[in-house]
């Protein structure tokens, strides 16, 4: 008996499927176009909101993460331990690299803090501050970094080095008065170097531990500016001069950077900590060598994102209930008809839900549409500029996925619910309109 | 074939009561043509609503082919009203984004049977009832004789036991009256039972038998001799 109960039940409501299939494809074949278009427009801006705007908000931060790993980590980034001045067992290490299939290229660099004086003819006058500043000189060699990061870009003003010539360096714009977006901020503590341009000569000074400092004087080639601070804030000369330039442990290097399939970098990660054994070093994917603040800063933005798509995923509730309720209410008398001659009220329900669904899916294909069509491949070539990255649209499928979920299910429940109200009504009390 | 036993219904409103029916009783025969006649407010349509399970009484049973179908469930009750009971409603009750056809179409489906089971059932009913030019017209596109009878159509598309009709001749002017009562008179003369409310005792007079309510009673049974459509329209 039970059996025949559930199997009754079942059939009926296939029977209510097909039949609010049927009523739902004509309601909405049938409906007013200018309403149809309105709804479906207000579901696609939904869409927009519900994946654009937090995609923007996340694209931000993915923006200064993507410029990170382009501009100066590569997918590798190979850096001493806490405490330590260079990488331990670099000659091997980087001989292991060039022979690793999977690497693709290596920028291995020297490294050192340093004080660069600013002005060399005229000595400060009494109680005034000198033009010095304290900062860090990265050596570069010229071609494996072009690999890696495509350095030359970097070049504002002046020229990039050359590999054959030295005496030359180039001087990120955040450490010049002249070109420094923090100039005008007057912080303590930050000492910005004055009346340094392209073509200036500049003092270097390398202290040691035992002896006197190091000093060499340079010519600054270039200014180099980009919106990852490790360039910005830095003075690159060639890697060979550095290196010659360095007290000790002049074989040993400050960075390498490794550029390889970035789905592979856990995987070389890994094979590198084997490889360096008891030698120690920091072996980080791009990803983890972020700073912590910067991926705080991305779960806070999806955060802030999800709150504000949830504002239009009410609103879009709200339109489609009130729409749905409208067009029911004023069918109210035909509900109460159809369920008189013996449709279940089932079927109907199905077939306003039907017709909610058909909106919230036209207005998503609609808003995919754009988004991958149109959007990200746009914002891909022309990010936005802010000041500290080049924002994308960081719109993965899996996440479009699951909000375009969550719409259909708010249109579900927002479909749902105002055909039951109406059709919970007394059956006689629609028909004749009491 | 359906049988009232001692109906009351009784409708509130606040403190106040209103009886509209008083404890109805008759019974009506397979293949009978009843007409219920009364003044407004005697509990004619009520009465109606009763027998075909649109409402349910205060009081008192329904008998439907000795099954007392006023102590089933809805769902059960739906489905006797979706499978064995056909309306003809006073303003025709079409669903207005439905073309006629798909109007006949929608209990068909709900019945269960085959897209073309249904398809050719609904097109059948439509040209029983002379609209078989006019499928496709959505009720706006059609007069209201011609919705009428698309009504009738849906009521009758899957042979129902019983076909109700509450003044289906309210709306509609003198010869399209007499065109529907005639689509009555022979689906009548094919066998089918008709419960027809009119306010017209003219048209009653077209039935097999009318019963007469005054006041939620019914006062008068009379069975009389039948008088064809064609008779009436001649005068």
């Amino acid at each position: 008996m039970a059996i025949r109960s559930k199997n009754h039940r079942i059939a009926r409501t296939i029977l209510a499927f097909r039949l609010g299939l049927f009523l739902a494809v004509r309601q909405v074949r049938r409906a007013n176009p200018w309403t149809t278009a309105l709804v479906i427009s207000i579901m696609t801006l939904t869409f927009l909101n519900l994946v654009v705007v937090s995609g923007i908000l996340i694209g931000l931060i993915s923006g200064s993460f993507i410029q990170f790993r382009d501009s100066y980590s590569g997918d590798v980034l190979i850096t001493p331990t806490s405490g330590r001045d260079y990488i331990e067992n670099s000659p091997a290490l980087v001989a292991f690299l060039k022979g690793y299939p999977e690497v693709k290229a290596i920028a291995p660099r020297h490294g050192a803090m340093v004080q660069i004086l600013g002005t060399l003819n005229d000595l400060p006058e009494q109680n005034e501050r000198p033009n010095r500043s304290a900062i860090r000189l990265s050596g570069i060699d010229i071609a494996q970094e072009e690999e890696i990061t495509r350095f030359s870009r970097f070049v504002q003003y002046g020229e990039m080095l050359k590999q054959d010539e030295e005496g030359y360096v180039l001087i990120g714009a955040n450490m010049l008065k002249q070109y420094s977006s923090f100039a005008d901020a007057d912080i303590p503590g930050l000492d910005l170097l004055k009346d340094v341009g392209v073509g200036s000569r500049i003092r270097i000074i390398l202290a040691r531990k035992d002896g006197d400092p190091i000093v060499k004087e340079v010519t600054v080639k270039g200014i180099v500016k980009s919106k990852v601070d490790q360039i910005s804030t830095r003075m690159f000369m060639v890697d060979r001069e550095l290196a010659r330039l360095l007290p000790a442990n002049k074989e040993q290097l400050q960075e390498i950077a490794v550029k390889t399939d970035p789905a592979y970098a856990p995987e070389l990660v890994a094979q590198l900590k084997r490889f360096m054994g008891s030698n120690e070093a920091r072996i980080q994917t791009s990803a983890e060598a972020i700073p912590s603040f910067l991926r705080d800063i991305e779960t806070t933005m999806g955060m802030l994102g999800n709150a504000i798509s949830s504002i239009a995923l009410v609103v879009a509730s709200i339109t489609i209930f009130i729409v749905i309720f409208i067009n029911a209410i004023t069918r109210r008398k035909f509900i109460g008809i159809l369920k008189g001659i013996g449709v279940d009220s089932l079927a109907i329900e199905i077939a306003y839900v039907m017709q909610a669904l058909f909106y919230a899916l036209v207005g998503s294909a609609l808003g995919a549409l754009i988004v991958y069509g149109l959007l990200e491949p746009y914002l891909a070539k022309n990010p936005i500029d802010f000041p500290f990255s080049d924002g994308i649209l960081v719109v993965p499928w899996d996440g479009t996925a699951i909000r375009t979920g969550v719409l259909l299910i708010a249109t579900f429940l927002a479909g749902y619910i105002p055909s039951r109200l109406i059709t919970r009504q007394n059956t006689l009390d629609a028909i004749l309109n009491r | 074939m359906i049988r009232a036993d001692n109906i009351v219904k009784i409708f509130k409103s606040g403190d106040k009561e209103l009886r509209a029916l008083k404890g109805v009783s008759f019974t009506i025969g397979s293949g009978e043509f009843v007409s219920i006649i009364g003044r407004s407010g005697s509990g004619k349509s009520t009465l109606l609503y009763q027998l075909g399970l649109l409402d349910h009484p205060t009081s008192g049973k329904v008998f439907l082919d000795n099954t007392e179908v006023t102590a089933l469930g809805k769902a059960e009750r739906t489905a006797i009203r979706l499978n064995d009971l056909g309306y003809v409603f006073q303003d025709y009750a079409l669903v207005p984004d439905l073309t006629a056809f798909e109007n006949v179409l929608v209990p068909l489906l709900m019945q269960g049977l085959t897209n073309g089971d249904a398809k050719r059932k609904a097109v059948q009913a439509l040209e029983r009832v002379g609209l078989g030019e006019r499928l496709g017209n959505v009720p706006s596109k059609l007069s209201g004789g011609e919705q009428q009878r698309v009504s009738i159509a849906r009521a009758i598309a899957h042979d129902p036991k019983i076909l109700f009709a509450d003044e289906p001749t309210a709306n509609l002017d003198n010869d399209t009256s007499l065109t529907i009562l005639k689509i009555f008179e022979e689906l009548h003369r094919s066998g089918q039972t008709i419960i027809m409310v009119t306010h017209e005792p003219e048209y009653a007079k077209m039935s097999d038998r009318t019963l007469s309510l005054f006041d939620g009673e019914v006062v008068k049974d009379e069975k009389h001799a039948h008088k064809a459509v064609e008779q009436h329209a001649s005068g």
